[in-house]
């Protein structure tokens, strides 16, 4: 009914060695069988149906061979090893993101619990460094249980040994800042040893942010052992690490659907498992407002789809909180000043003037690219006001205050025009981009944030873009890769960050939801196609003889939501987000190899065991025979 | 016990409620309340809009009726309300009266004796979906009497291609008391008849909401006259790329109820694994599940059968062969029985089969045959009369078969050239024998006339090749070919019956991987299937390659849905006539515990044909 359509890698066959095992395999299966042959009788209906198996003894078993596992009737042989621990204790690391400096594993694990992990601070910067790191270790406590659920099913409980306690030895040197900021060194060692009966996992790390990131990694050395059913270790392990991007992004739009709390602390729990940093919050757009802000309640009240659907400042106190320990910094945009509705329509009845035009005129078509439209009123005074309250209470909530978005996507010059015939629309756009930068530095406490960041748009082209100050701002840059004026951004040396719609957009392909229009992009992309987009080195930058001036902060996946609601987030964000984290985190220069297929799905399979419902890569036999679909 | 001290608890919090009432109104002056607060009204030509609250608007124009939940609305709106598949014909009140199922009492008196106890299931079916309106507690008690009377003449359980689906549905009040009833030759008639009656009862609760609080609504008056317009409506399901547990099985067949779909075609094994649970060859499971706690035992395909006909399903269980098969044969060496299947797990798969693993069944050793032969032995005990059946049938690889010395020398015996033409002619043998095998099985439990069987399309069923191969009144075709492919029209000229699966439209894997190209619903409600009497039906595909449990729900709904409605009522109006009646029956499915993908902004859900 189907034909296999995708083109992978091949790899080099295994040689004569494995044809000869084969055939004395196969010798030794055919006197087997005719042995067999003269007890048995012809009746295959007689055979009682519990000498066949019995429900929890495993079916399979995993053999390490030529730097593979390859699977086995458990029946065959006298070893009995899952596809976990084959995984963990064969040829290639299992670790995800790849670390980037040196990297050496055992290959003999020991059993742990997870209320066998003590955590020892023994360096710390700030009382604050500290608290953050008790709290993270009690996240990772917290998968460590979760993945404990798993045990049962098909279990033999072989003696594996009494499990061993780890003593976690944190050192944080250097800062005593504990938010990811855009100065943040995120490297950390991590040693792992045998020291008597126990293990001792050493961490350093210049700031938090890397001590936590050495615990995610410590955490990718213990997996579920199904047949054990153990919780194993890697008994020894050392690993220098730290990431080539500063920015490393995922942006979640809750404004065209609403995804409640949980879906949210879900997804930054595994953005944390792929060492993600930047959880962008697309919070409000034209369709919805769902965030009930303290300042300026009325957006919330004219903007939300209903009480049901709506961000308290505590919900986002959660968000920023649980973000915070997994060393992610929440970026709340509130997209202006065009994406905006319904939840701005209040300003007459409020005695402050119009706020926003075209609030859900139609034709829409004539007046922004999606229904409905609306954009706010760059010549009210008011609006920069209520803006500077909301940048204010993002800053104190999110606690960011060295990087701010201020939107800026797609912006309709008709609209305005429609109101202001005798003004320049790009102008009027540059004027309100400068106040609402003025208000951003006022909410800021007098201070612009060290990178404010703006959509790539006709503001970012010449001859506007050359007005706009590069000391302060920067652009995502989300145009296709191909297109010129991505480039010529990056030319210009602004601060970015890519999100390119042809690779890292991860709601293309879904067709239309409109039923006049084609779908604004596709096909999908495929994590293959994510994970091997380095536009840095795609594009040389400028001619030779001047310094390389690109300055590329990172990029960020992006998932639009105008065709996806609560239940399809995970699938739809993972793995494809882990393939993005790889690419900004490793870079490195293969692309969808062989061990990359493996690795991620060893790092979907801990997904899923921590309950994000990523999709899978291929079938499970693929799965339980490594390679062999390469 | 449970429920007492739940009981106890819904008690204890309205009176918590209440105090805090209280105390709002004493700790007046009234604080500003920032909460949305929308209600829905229904325009003629627009359907449902969102509105601010009539209290707060200053137009005046009170003539529209203002319900609370976009759901309410659309209950009521429009020809068809919230009806999904659209039936046949129907009449509708505007007006709505609240009820509770307590007071909801079904009457049977007019039902046969044989066939009560199954429309007594179908009715638990139809009242455990509406307390799932209100997320399984409705907390508003109203003691409007609901009574529904159900009117059977048919005494037999069969379900099959003859089965008369039509049903009529008549609601009517008087004095505040609900006479419902529905009449339907057989119990899968009204069946259909209770799912249309619980699509014209919503809950109350506003959107977004999150009050405890919920009641039904029921649509006061109501008459529908509907039947299908094809008899084979279907959805394929394989569970051999990847192993679906039984209970997400069972959601999707809660769905599939929900959209009158009446097939679940379960190709159940591939080279992938067999999870299938044979008594008589325990080794299919043994050699190719993928663990020992990732098999259907016969148990549980047994109450898998029956708890999908209580819905009105059929369940077309598909062993895919002679290609498709590998993992789960591969013993036959090990038991002295000679290779079962040829190439399983060969490498490099390319040279042997067009998607890894590799595996086909040995035509050349007979052994093979009796193997089959107990597994459909198990079959034909498992499944109900009439048993339909699905052979597979598609994509052999004849560089397999070539590879095999066996296969080559059994091929010079009978006279066959090791060319194109003399693998079809294997192959054909392969059917014909397997099928005289089925027909012996089928017999031995009782069964009297050979039944049809069902194959994929293939290098088989070229209309060149067919009328030589395979009979037409034995074998029904799947085809499976793209939509610009003539085969299809071909074949029902020939006089073929088919079942329609055009790979490029309702394939709902599609868009993931290779250069396939997603269909959305749109694209999935636009196409119609050639009109003949030939035409069974279609099905919508589900390959699981890419999909597993964590995905199955979103990648199926609400687009299987679509084709649904087009296989039920192959309506002449467009898909954005439907949406609106669609998004219903999205929410409806998440009510019923799927997780059916999003088909627009909320916004748009919100705001009847603003989206377009």
């Amino acid at each position: 009914m189907k034909a296999w359509g995708e083109a992978l890698t091949h790899l080099p066959r295994v040689g004569r060695l494995r044809r000869a095992l084969v055939l004395l395999a196969f010798a030794a299966c055919t006197a087997a069988a005719l042995l067999y042959w003269r007890q048995q009788s012809y009746d295959l209906a007689h055979r009682p149906l519990h000498n066949m198996y019995s429900g929890t003894e495993p079916t399979w078993t995993w053999i390490c061979r030529n730097d593979r596992c390859e699977r086995m009737l458990a029946s065959e042989t006298s070893t009995l090893q899952s596809l976990p621990t084959c995984n963990m204790l064969c040829a290639s690391t299992q670790l995800w993101p790849q670390p980037t400096g040196p990297v050496s594993l055992a290959t003999a694990a020991v059993p742990v619990r997870a209320d066998g992990f003590k955590l020892q601070v023994t360096t710390t910067t700030s009382k604050e460094v500290t608290d953050h790191l008790q709290g993270a270790f009690a996240l990772m406590i917290e998968d460590m249980r979760t993945l404990e659920k798993g045990i049962g099913g098909e279990s033999r409980r072989n003696d594996i040994g009494s499990p061993r306690n780890l003593l976690v030895r944190v050192a944080v040197n250097g800062s005593g800042d504990p938010r990811m900021t855009l100065k943040t060194d995120e490297s950390y060692k991590l040693s792992v040893r045998p020291a008597g009966h126990h293990l001792i996992a050493d961490i350093t790390a210049h700031s938090f942010c890397g001590a936590r990131h050495g615990l995610e990694t410590l955490s990718q050395l213990v997996w579920l052992d199904p047949y054990a059913g153990s919780l194993l270790i890697l008994e020894a392990a050392s690993v220098e690490d730290g990431p080539k991007f500063g920015y490393r992004g995922l942006l979640l739009d809750t404004a065209r659907n609403y995804f409640p709390l949980p879906e949210l602390l879900r997804t930054i729990d595994a953005m944390a498992a792929c060492k993600l940093n930047t959880f962008h919050w697309h919070v409000s757009d034209s369709q919805s407002f769902p965030l009930r802000l303290n300042s300026v309640p009325q957006l919330a009240q004219h903007g939300a789809y209903g009480p049901g659907a709506i961000y308290s400042m505590d919900d986002v106190k959660a968000v920023v909180q649980r973000a915070k320990l997994r060393g992610i910094r929440v970026l709340l945009e509130v997209d202006a000043p065009g994406h905006v509705g319904r939840a701005w329509s209040w300003g007459p009845s409020a005695g402050l003037g119009h706020l926003a035009y075209c609030i859900e005129t139609e034709p829409w078509s004539a007046y922004c690219g999606e229904p409905p439209c609306g954009q706010l009123n760059p010549k009210n005074p008011h609006v920069y006001e209520l803006l500077e309250r909301i940048y204010a209470e993002i800053i104190q909530v999110t606690g960011v205050d060295d990087i701010f978005h201020l939107g800026g996507d797609e912006v309709s010059e008709r609209c305005w025009s429609q109101h202001f015939n005798d003004t320049d629309p790009m102008e009027l756009w540059l004027e309100f981009t400068r106040r609402a930068l003025r208000a951003l530095e006022r909410a800021n406490g007098g201070k612009a944030p060290e990178l404010t960041l703006l959509w790539s748009s006709r503001l970012t082209r010449t001859p506007y873009l050359e007005r706009l100050d590069s000391k302060y701002v920067g652009v995502q840059v989300w145009g296709s890769s191909r297109w010129p004026e991505s480039r010529a951004v990056l030319d210009a040396g602004f601060r970015s960050v890519i999100s390119h719609v042809d690779a890292w957009y991860l709601d293309c392909g879904f067709g239309s939801w409109r039923d006049s229009s084609d779908g604004h992009c596709g096909p999908y992309r495929s994590w293959q196609q994510v994970y091997e987009h380095r536009p840095w080195t795609e594009e040389a930058p400028l001619p030779t003889g001047e310094a390389s001036a690109w300055r590329v902060e990172g990029g960020a996946a992006c998932q639009w939501t105008e065709q996806l609601g609560p239940g399809g987030l995970d699938a739809r964000v993972w793995p494809r987000s882990a393939a993005l984290a790889e690419r900004l985190w490793s870079d490195r220069a293969e692309g969808a190899a062989a061990d990359v297929y493996l690795r991620l799905d060893t790092q979907r399979a801990r997904l899923v065991a921590r309950g994000v419902r990523a999709a899978p890569l291929w079938p499970r036999w693929c799965s339980h025979n490594p390679h062999a679909c390469l | 016990m449970a429920g007492r001290c739940f009981l106890l608890a819904v008690i204890a919090v309205s009176l918590v409620r209440c105090i805090e009432n209280i105390e709002n109104e004493i700790n007046d002056p009234t604080p500003v309340i920032y909460e949305p607060s929308w209600v829905f009204k229904c325009l003629p030509q627009m359907g449902c809009q969102r509105s601010a609250h009539p209290e707060t608007t200053f137009t005046g124009n009170s003539s529209h009726v203002f319900y609370d939940s976009i759901d309410m609305c659309r209950t009521v709106c429009g020809r068809f309300g919230g009806i999904w598949p659209k039936p046949l014909t129907a009449g509708l009140s505007m007006q709505m009266l609240p009820m509770h199922p307590t007071h909801l009492r079904y009457d049977l008196s007019d039902v046969p004796a044989e066939v009560r106890e199954t429309i007594a299931q179908m009715t638990q079916v139809a009242s455990a979906n509406l307390l799932a309106e209100c997320g399984g507690n409705v907390t508003e008690v109203v003691e409007t009497p609901v009574v529904v009377y159900l009117v059977v003449t048919s005494e037999s359980l069969e379900l099959s291609w003859d089965t008369d689906e039509k049903y009529d549905l008549d609601i009517q009040t008087k004095n505040q008391k609900v006479t419902v009833t529905i009449k339907a030759a057989t119990v899968y008639g009204a069946r259909h008849g209770l799912e249309t009656f619980t699509q014209l009862i919503t809950a109350d609760r506003p959107d977004y909401s999150k009050q405890e609080r919920c009641g039904l609504r029921i649509v006061s008056g109501a008459r529908i006259k509907d039947y299908p317009a094809y008899k084979h409506r279907g959805l394929v399901l394989d569970t051999s790329r990847h192993f679906i547990p039984m209970k997400d099985i069972k959601r999707t067949i809660d769905g599939m109820a929900a959209a009158k779909l009446n097939v679940f075609h379960w190709h159940v094994t591939d080279s992938h694994s067999f999870p299938f649970e044979s008594t008589r060859v325990p080794q299919f499971t043994r050699y190719g599940a993928y663990s020992s706690s990732e098999i259907y035992s016969t148990e549980e395909v047994r109450q898998l059968i029956e708890y999908a006909q209580i819905r009105g399903v059929r369940v077309l269980i598909e062993i895919d062969s002679p290609a498709h098969a590998g993992n789960g044969w591969q013993w036959g060496q090990d038991y002295g029985f000679g290779d079962l299947a040829v190439c399983v797990n060969d490498e490099p798969w390319r040279e042997f089969c067009i998607q890894p693993p590799c595996g086909q069944l040995n035509p050349a050793n007979p052994t093979m045959y009796r193997v089959l032969r107990n597994l459909y032995k198990d079959l034909a005990e498992a499944l109900p009369q009439p048993a339909l059946f699905h052979m597979g049938g598609d994509e052999v690889f004849f560089p397999c078969w070539n590879s095999s010395q066996e296969i080559v020398e059994f091929m010079r015996e009978k006279g066959l050239n090791q060319t194109t033409e003399g693998f079809l002619r294997l192959w054909a043998d392969f059917h014909s024998n397997i099928l005289s095998i089925w027909d012996e099985e089928l017999a031995a439990v009782g069964t009297e006339n050979p039944q049809p069987v069902i194959l994929w399309s293939s290098g088989l069923t070229k209309s060149s090749y067919i009328s030589r191969l395979l009979n037409k009144d034995r074998y029904v075709i799947e085809v499976w070919e793209p939509l610009d492919n003539p085969l299809l029209l071909e074949l029902l000229r020939l006089g073929y019956r088919a079942i329609s699966v055009p790979k490029d439209i309702w394939y709902l894997d599609h868009g993931f991987w290779g250069t396939t190209k997603f269909s959305n619903w749109r694209r999935m409600y636009a196409y119609v299937l050639p009109k003949s009497e030939f035409m069974l039906g279609g099905e919508v595909a589900m390959w699981t390659e890419y999909v597993d449990k964590e995905v199955l729900d979103t990648r199926i709904w609400p687009r299987a849905a679509a084709v649904a409605e087009r296989l039920w009522s192959d309506p002449m109006s467009t898909a954005s006539s439907a949406e609106p009646r669609l998004q219903r029956f999205r929410s409806r499915l998440q009510a019923r515990g799927l997780r059916p993908d999003a088909m627009s902004p909320a916004w748009c859900e919100q705001h009847d044909g603003r989206c377009l």
